[in-house]
């Protein structure tokens, strides 16, 4: 089991203005896993999953992918075996929809045109998007975008997927089939960090869950653990006021 | 001989000088394009210490900050006592210079127009900072520039005149010259050469737009 430990995340901790964000935070994920990081706002799941690709660099702790050290100096490299998908999507604006899930496996990976194109087509199918592959992103719903997202994160057979609040921005109508295609991918057996105040996902696709609050892990199980028989006061009750919210 | 025939004798010596405008207008508008470029590029992207920083601002003001026919004096007769510069390499140096304060700022601003989650997505996607900027960011920046620069472009046109007062002999002197040598026809003389100048403006600008139209993408910047 040991050598499919894919991200290693050990003792995490950032703080901001002298305000500890991250307060040392250590979790595991292997091969095929889906964890949901779930949460109040504030509790820095977003900035933990940023300090795994550096996006925000933590003040303290070590990130291990696939048993190498995330460093300074193979920051790139790292970053494209992490994809990420962000809250508002950011897709490159100037690009089609098949340029964008091309781009990065052309100038990152240094796969040739061919390849990249086919692969594209291919990712864009797995999310549903084929038809649209000429399109620019403003042409696009939100939920149509952050699927390209999606796609555009694949394309680069990344070793996991790092999923910050994807459906945060999406209309209540839009979030359904973004959702979808997350579970399709959990089926399939991606390994996947997921951000999310989705709690059917999270119920659903996960297979471990972390609640999180103020810069810790509160509790950490399968989703009949924290769901249905959780041990901590917190844990309920942030659970049931998401469960009113929906 | 009346002044038609002047002029139509003489038309030649208004596209020669229309010709040289034209030179000095492209000589002066690359030499702003590649100092304006790397004045931005450092400015936004260099090390943020004063000793960068402090002396691209201090360039920047100065050469927005001065009349271009001071200019033109200083890097003509200013400088030709220091080292031999002729008059059409000083209204090239001059102009240059003035116009990369002008494009570095064009730059700057529609390099900023670039969503900061662009580069954040194009660095999560492991591209370097340079290919970031090269293949995400420049390539939106040029859309915002684009039009800005037109303008940029449409004023040199007219500056180019300027360069007159150094003795350049560019179009404006041209006919000036036609105008001595006929005694008159002054207003006959400054319209021809009047529409030589719009002609070249509005091509120049058509042009533009059309390189403006083919970079736009829909729905971009809205």
């Amino acid at each position: 089991m040991a050598d499919d430990l894919i991200l290693d995340v050990q003792e995490v901790k950032k703080a901001y203005d002298g305000v500890e964000v991250l307060k040392g935070i250590s979790f595991g994920l292997y091969r095929g896993e889906t964890k949901v990081l779930i949460g109040p706002s504030g509790s820095g799941k977003s900035t933990l999953l940023r300090c795994i690709n550096q996006l925000t660099v933590p003040d303290a702790g070590r990130i291990y992918l696939n048993g190498k050290e995330v460093l300074d100096s193979n920051i790139d490299t790292m970053r494209a075996r992490m994809g990420f998908v962000f809250q508002d999507f950011n897709l490159f604006s100037h690009l089609t929809v098949l340029d964008n899930v091309r781009i990065c496996q052309i100038k990152v990976n240094g796969i040739n045109k061919d390849d990249a194109t086919q692969r594209a087509h291919r990712e864009l199918e797995r999310v549903g998007l084929s038809e649209r592959a000429n399109a620019y992103p403003a042409e696009l719903s939100g939920g149509q975008q952050q699927r390209v997202s999606i796609a555009r994160a694949l394309a680069m057979d990344p070793d996991v997927l790092l999923f910050d609040e994807p459906t945060s921005a999406l209309d209540p109508e839009l979030t359904g089939e973004v959702v979808r295609v997350m579970q399709q991918l959990a089926v399939e057996g991606m390994t996947m960090v997921v951000v999310t105040h989705e709690m059917s996902f999270a119920r659903q696709a996960a297979d471990e869950i972390i609640f999180m609050e103020n810069g810790h892990i509160v509790e950490q199980g399968t989703p009949a653990e924290l769901f249905d028989a959780s041990a901590s006061d917190r844990t309920r009750a942030f659970l049931n006021i998401i469960k009113e919210h929906e | 001989m009346d002044i038609y025939d002047v002029l139509l004798r003489d038309f030649p010596f208004l596209l020669k000088g229309l010709g040289v405008a034209i030179v000095l207008l492209v000589a002066l508008l690359i030499i702003g394009f590649v100092l304006g470029l790397a004045i931005c590029l450092l400015q936004l992207y260099g090390p943020k210490t004063r000793l960068v920083q402090w002396p691209l601002k201090l360039y920047e003001r100065v050469f927005r900050g001065i009349p271009i026919i001071i200019m033109l004096f200083i890097f003509y007769y200013g400088m030709s006592g220091i080292f031999e510069i002729s008059a059409f390499g000083a209204a090239v140096l001059a102009m240059g210079l003035r116009s990369a304060a002008y494009q570095s700022q064009i730059f700057r601003s529609a390099f900023q127009s670039v969503p900061s989650g662009q580069m954040m997505a194009a660095r999560a996607m492991g591209m370097s900072k340079m290919v970031a900027i090269r293949q995400i960011i420049f390539p939106q920046a040029a859309i915002h520039a684009i039009g800005p620069w037109t303008n940029e472009f449409s004023s040199e046109i007219k500056e180019t005149s300027l360069a007159y007062v150094i003795g350049v002999v560019e179009l404006t002197r041209q006919a000036h010259y036609i105008i001595t040598s006929t005694q008159g026809n002054v207003l006959t003389v400054f319209a021809v050469v009047a529409l030589l100048y719009f002609v070249l403006n509005r091509v120049g600008n058509s042009l533009l737009y059309a390189y403006e139209r083919k970079l736009a993408v829909p729905g971009f910047g809205k």
